[in-house]
């Protein structure tokens, strides 16, 4: 029940406001109580979904086999509530600031429930649905201050992101052709069966589907001049998700058989986005060339694999997405506690304790010792030692230049958002018990099999 | 999958991915919707069976496997919608730039990235 109304709720309100004129307060005020509804009904079904274990229901009444099956399992509510509530807070920041484009709020809401669809869903051409209604949303966010560099932004963020998802629909085709089954437990089952070839072949299909959202190594080009809060805090966690759900939930075997190669290409991403973003002076830009970074990390995680490599993926997603809200959000804003609360960002991004970036930064330790490997544990440092770099190059722009520091605040609305978010960083990082058992069971879900 | 079908798909493809890397951004979105005829056929492809018919089964008769017709006509209404923003933000890059070739829109990139060189000059200044 609760999981219906997480899909549908989102869904019905966005269909709705897109037709109301959203330059209106009221209109965007609905939307934050949508988006806001839908972040409560998440945290209940995750509190039901962590007591009772995995919630399915089959849509439609159809007899299981072959109705479409939604599907709330740690990992999925985890992803979930997360990009949702990076949604809500770009949202009230919107709000707060004014509302300039017509079709904002409905736009947000309805990534919000594409975004919960796509998280909860047990099926994997379903998955390809709200992903595509998740994606639709996002290139028409990205236009959203209508200046000159954001169209051309949007223009190759689209493009690039449309070639993504019909490769991830031609591995769809592919899965459907050697499994004969579209749900992802049978999926899954029946891949053990396929010819290494075939299997290996489509496996690639979805992770460059994926590495394309998420903006790895070799995919990364289009990422730079399109990223903003909505962006890196909630629809690249997607990129993150189908790693994690199809990588280690659907193609283990197939997973294993590259994690060399992952680890690689994870490791290429830190560094390139480490030293790309201390060379750049533009906060958003640099901002951007982070996330290029630590989408590394999260790669590297998943290539080390088992409980404790998954485990470090899930962590530092959640860490990453809060703190790239925190910092896209704050980087503009000017008066008391904005500086803190920019700092306490950086300094999660860099790893220092007690934020909670130290949690994620002090899981991906634990994995690369797991793996027992130097090399990794050195790139770990290096790209720590990058990210503090970079991160206070831009503390210094933003906050210590003498044209910057206007005499004016930022309204107090706002800097009350961004000091709550840099609050939850904080207390992540002070209080980490939860988010650790949140993202062990994540892992556990997908490790024990019971995907979707 | 058939042979027939998967020389089509390969050449769908090959040709969207040929019209992609074209300075001309209506090409760019030609190559997209090639991409996307593409990855239907794979789809149909996926689960043709030779000899079955996909409606209007005599008794006795097999059936063709209906699952992936249902898939492609979901999958065609959303290709269609994707490239119709597509081509909907094309055509608001050239009224904004009066330009449809990447190079030109390159060209607004080093400037901003020559922008960005003066702050990073002026970080500097400041540091000293």
């Amino acid at each position: 029940m609760l999981l219906s109304i997480a899909v549908l709720l989102p869904w019905v309100a966005g269909v709705l406001l897109v037709g109301l004129d959203g330059r209106r307060r009221v209109v965007g005020a609905l939307a934050v109580a949508a988006v806001g509804a839908t972040v409560a009904v998440l945290g209940l079904l995750l509190a039901k979904v962590l007591a009772d274990g995995t919630q399915t229901v089959v849509t439609g009444n159809w007899p299981a086999g072959v109705g479409i099956v939604l599907r709330a399992d740690p990992l999925a509510v985890t992803f979930g509530l997360l990009s949702v509530v990076v949604v809500l807070a770009a949202t009230v920041h919107e709000l707060i600031i004014g509302i300039s484009e017509r079709t904002f709020p409905g736009l947000v809401v309805l990534l919000a429930g594409a975004l919960t669809g796509l998280f909860l869903t047990g099926d994997v051409f379903n998955f390809y649905v709200f992903f595509e209604l998740a994606m639709t949303a996002s290139y028409a966010l990205t236009t959203y201050g209508g200046q000159r560099r954001q169209l051309q932004a949007a223009l190759l963020f689209t493009a690039v992101n449309l070639l993504g998802s019909f490769i991830f629909l031609i591995s769809v085709a592919g899965v459907y052709r050697v499994t004969g089954s579209l749900a992802m437990d049978a999926v899954r089952t029946h891949m053990a069966g396929v010819d290494p070839n075939a299997a290996i072949l489509i496996a690639t299909g979805f992770f460059v589907a994926f590495s394309v959202k998420l903006g790895l190594f070799p995919f990364h080009f289009w990422l730079p001049t399109a990223y903003a809060a909505i962006l890196s805090g909630a629809v690249a966690n997607i990129g993150t998700y189908g790693l994690l759900r199809f990588g280690a939930g659907i193609f283990p075997d197939q997973l294993r058989l590259a994690a060399v190669a992952l680890i690689v290409l994870g490791a290429v991403s830190v560094i390139y986005g480490g030293v790309l973003a201390v060379a750049r002076g533009d906060t958003a830009e640099m901002l951007a060339y982070s996330a290029i970074g630590q989408a590394g990390y999260v790669l590297v995680a998943i290539g080390v694999g088992g409980p404790v490599g998954l485990t470090a993926a899930v962590l530092y997603s959640i860490v990453n997405a809060l703190n790239k809200a925190l910092l896209f959000l704050g980087g503009a804003l000017r008066g008391t506690f904005v500086a803190g609360a920019f700092a306490i960002g950086a300094f999660s991004v860099a790893g220092v304790p007690p934020m909670a970036g130290f949690v994620g930064k002090l899981e991906m330790f634990r994995a690369s010792i797991v793996a027992g490997s130097v090399a990794l544990v050195v790139l770990l440092i290096v790209g720590s030692a990058l990210s503090l770099i970079y991160m206070f190059q831009v503390y210094q722009h933003q906050f210590w230049r003498g044209d910057q520091l206007a005499t004016w605040a930022s309204p107090l609305p706002l800097r009350l958002l961004v000091g709550i978010l840099g609050l939850l960083v904080l207390a992540a990082g002070l209080w980490p018990e939860p988010l650790l058992a949140i993202s062990s069971r994540a892992a556990d879900a997908l490790l024990l099999g019971r995907i979707g | 999958m058939i042979l027939a079908l998967a020389l089509t798909a390969a050449f769908l493809f090959g040709s969207g991915a040929y019209l992609l890397l074209k300075r001309d951004l209506i090409r760019v979105v030609a190559g997209v919707m090639l991409i996307s005829q593409s990855a239907l056929v794979t789809i149909i492809g996926s689960s043709l069976s030779r000899g079955d018919a996909p409606i209007a089964v005599q008794p006795g008769q097999t059936v063709s496997d209906p699952l992936p017709q249902a898939l492609a006509l979901t999958a065609l209404v959303i290709g269609l919608a994707t490239v119709a923003l597509l081509l909907a933000l094309v055509h608001r890059v050239i009224v904004v730039l009066h330009t449809a070739e990447r190079d030109e829109l390159a060209a607004g990139e080093a400037a901003h990235e020559a922008a960005l060189e003066e702050q990073r000059q002026a970080d500097l200044d400041e540091a000293r």
